[in-house]
């Protein structure tokens, strides 16, 4: 996988241009070297067979003869020519060799110290009578032409690694851009900011196409979720509106009720419409909290702090009860957050440990912090909830109890969840041996 | 405390109901069934209070409200809604609303609420540093407090519990008004958090004798006597 990152692609990329490049320069060096040689072995062939004469015309003087015209002729002159003897002593031509070169063609080079001539190519061939003659040619147009080749190559192949690699860069870094872009959108957008949106660049093309029809499916998105918040709004006025009326018709009942009986019946009647009121409270604060919107009054609090607050509060209310609350808390802990849902958080949190347990049972409030995380812990020594069991408390009406007779609507765990989501953490049910722990985990970033 | 009251509401049965019981708690009642006839009401009868549903007909309650407010009528007004987000809330209250109470109400509840922004019309505050019901004095700058001239030793919460009750001595306050004030939540918790606070500050307010000044009103909440 790490090999189709987009940086690893440039570089594979890359080298592979390289490699082509720095080929195809020496293919191209080679395939001329190749082709002078060729041409300069034709033409001192020719030379030479001219100067040599045919078979039966090879006297010394004749041979003389046509290396002096030869030498004097303007179309070659530049070329060196040597006739030696059978013992190696020179006859004549216009150049002297520091070693024997070998009967047919060879390569000369600027060690073999032949005045003007720094690369050539030498013909050697026997010309009767135990005379050998020798003709030699340049292989260089002009001087230092392998230095001169050199520059070429390099300014030519040069320019064009460095605009291949200056637009692939350019590339990389446009295309990483515009995907960061798309990236952060959505991050944004899982985060709950709806209103987030990849920006256009007014260039137009692809990107912007893309972005485009990104940013026209966000919009569709957006518009469901409306339409869904719109018809959750108009469910709770339209059933908010019924149970207030019967709401008040049972207290108006209940102001005209003549005998104690009756009473308590419209007395339990309203009690049973206020339970399912607070069930419906329960269920809209929780699609509030999944709405993301309080995300937006975020502040900076000390959860160490709160967590103090809370339990000092809640102290009374366990003692009242016959168990007993202490708080374990450090130095500040700073994170950012939604003071009122964490504080109705912690409070249910200890309000359900006090309701779930029998007297006596000594309940703690706690917050750890270290580099990574944050952790905020509401532990008992009471019962617990058995493991295979855990996932369906944290349900939606998940109740443990299947005579559903406890107090509570089963909402409670599901609205602190969605609290901790709303903060970007995790709620988990841990096993306190004995008893449970509740542990939210908060990132520090 | 009797008042004169401007209920608008849509809703006929809710409506009816409600006024019935508001009257049987000492108060006159008006209806308006939407926004139109509620603006005409108040340009026509001085009323103490408006009872103000936020979804109304023709003219709805935000407007209603807005209206009120621009033509600087400083009458108090509460919203009553079946919206019961907390951002919907905010919109109430800095729309001009004095309280925003979500559907359904009791009407005892609804009665306190408007007892206690009626009254915080009249209540000059600032001038004096303390706040005196019968034997009980408050000083909140000082965050003390005394009976009969002993000093009384309360915790953060029950010291603000008992300045809610003196700045309110002889009206009656919910336990949801109180999580409000004294506690600063805006949820309902599901122990009796109020009921125990009320015991421990009435065992420091009898400690040193006098009679318990704190009257539990069955249903509704409790009420200090001034």
């Amino acid at each position: 996988m790490r090999f189709r990152s987009l940086r690893a692609l440039t570089l594979a990329f890359l080298l592979a241009f390289l490699l082509a490049t720095i080929g195809t320069g020496f293919a191209i060096h080679g395939i001329t070297l190749q082709t002078i040689e060729r041409l300069v072995d034709r033409r001192i062939l020719v030379v030479s067979d001219a100067i040599a004469g045919a078979p039966g015309d090879r006297r010394p003087a004749d041979v003389f003869r046509r290396i002096d015209a030869a030498m004097r002729e303007r179309d070659t002159g530049d070329i060196g020519l040597l006739l030696v003897d059978a013992n190696g002593n020179r006859l004549g031509g216009n150049i002297a060799l520091s070693r024997r070169l070998p009967l047919g063609f060879s390569t000369i080079a600027r060690d073999d110290r032949i005045a003007g001539l720094s690369a050539g190519r030498a013909l050697v061939r026997d010309v009767g009578g135990g005379m050998t003659l020798t003709t030699v040619a340049e292989t260089e147009p002009f001087d230092d032409y392998n230095a001169a080749r050199t520059r070429i190559y390099l300014i030519g192949f040069g320019s064009i690694v460095l605009i291949v690699v200056g637009g692939m860069v350019f590339f990389v870094v446009t295309i990483g851009r515009r995907i960061g872009e798309t990236r952060r959108t959505v991050e944004a957008i899982i985060d709950g900011d709806m209103t987030r949106r990849v920006p256009i660049h007014p260039s137009g093309g692809e990107f912007a196409h893309q972005a485009m029809a990104f940013n026209r499916m966000l919009d569709r998105i957006s518009d469901l979720m409306a339409s869904i918040s719109n018809v959750s709004n108009d469910i709770a006025h339209d059933l908010r509106t019924p149970l207030a009326r019967l709401r008040s018709q049972l207290a108006l009942a209940l102001r005209r009720a003549e005998t104690e009986a009756q009473r308590d019946d419209l007395e339990a009647a309203i009690a049973m419409s206020d339970e399912l009121l607070a069930m419906f409270a329960a269920m809209l604060r929780i699609a509030e909290v999944e709405g993301g919107d309080r995300r937006a009054a975020f502040a900076a609090l000390d959860l160490a702090d709160l967590v103090r607050e809370v339990g000092d509060m809640m102290q009374p209310v366990a003692a009242d009860s016959g168990r007993q609350l202490d708080i374990a808390v450090d130095g500040p802990t700073r994170i950012v957050g939604d003071r009122q849902l964490l504080g109705q958080a912690m409070v249910n949190l200890i309000e359900n440990a006090i309701r779930h347990t029998p007297a006596g049972t000594r309940i703690g409030i706690g917050v750890l912090a270290t580099d990574a995380a944050t952790t905020l812990t509401v532990t008992d020594n009471g019962p617990g909830i058995p493991a295979d069991r855990r996932k369906l408390a944290l349900r939606r009406f998940g109740r443990l109890d299947p005579s559903r007779h406890d107090a509570g609507h089963g909402l409670g765990l599901a609205l602190i969840d969605a609290i901790v989501r709303l903060h970007r953490g995790t709620l988990s049910l841990e096993d306190a041996d004995p008893g449970l722990r509740v542990v939210i985990t908060l990132r520090r970033d | 405390m009797s008042l004169n009251l401007l209920l608008v509401e849509d809703d006929a049965v809710f409506a009816q109901a409600m006024a019935e019981e508001l009257r049987g708690l000492d108060h006159c009642v008006t209806i308006a069934v939407d926004g139109r006839e509620a603006l005409a009401a108040v340009d026509s009868a001085p009323f103490d209070a408006v009872v103000l549903d936020r979804m109304l007909p023709r003219i709805d309650g935000m407007t209603v409200l807005e209206r009120l407010r621009g033509s600087n009528m400083t009458l108090p007004v509460i919203m009553l809604t079946a919206l019961g987000r907390s951002v919907e809330k905010v919109e109430g209250l800095e729309a001009g609303a004095d309280d925003y109470v979500v559907k359904p109400v009791a009407a005892a509840e609804l009665s306190a609420r408007l007892a206690a922004v009626v009254r915080g019309r009249g209540w000059t505050g600032g001038s004096a540093d303390t706040i005196r019901a019968g034997d009980i004095v408050v000083s909140p700058t000082k965050f003390r407090a005394w009976r009969d001239g002993i000093a009384l030793d309360l915790g953060k919460l029950e010291f603000k519990l008992l300045a809610e009750f003196v700045a309110n001595a002889d009206a009656v306050l919910t336990r949801a008004m109180l999580v409000e004030r004294v506690w600063g939540y805006d949820f309902a918790p599901t122990t009796n958090i109020v009921d125990v606070y009320v015991r421990h500050l009435r065992v420091k307010l009898t400690a040193a004798g006098g009679e318990d000044p704190i009257v539990t009103v069955r249903g509704v909440g409790y009420m200090l006597r001034g």
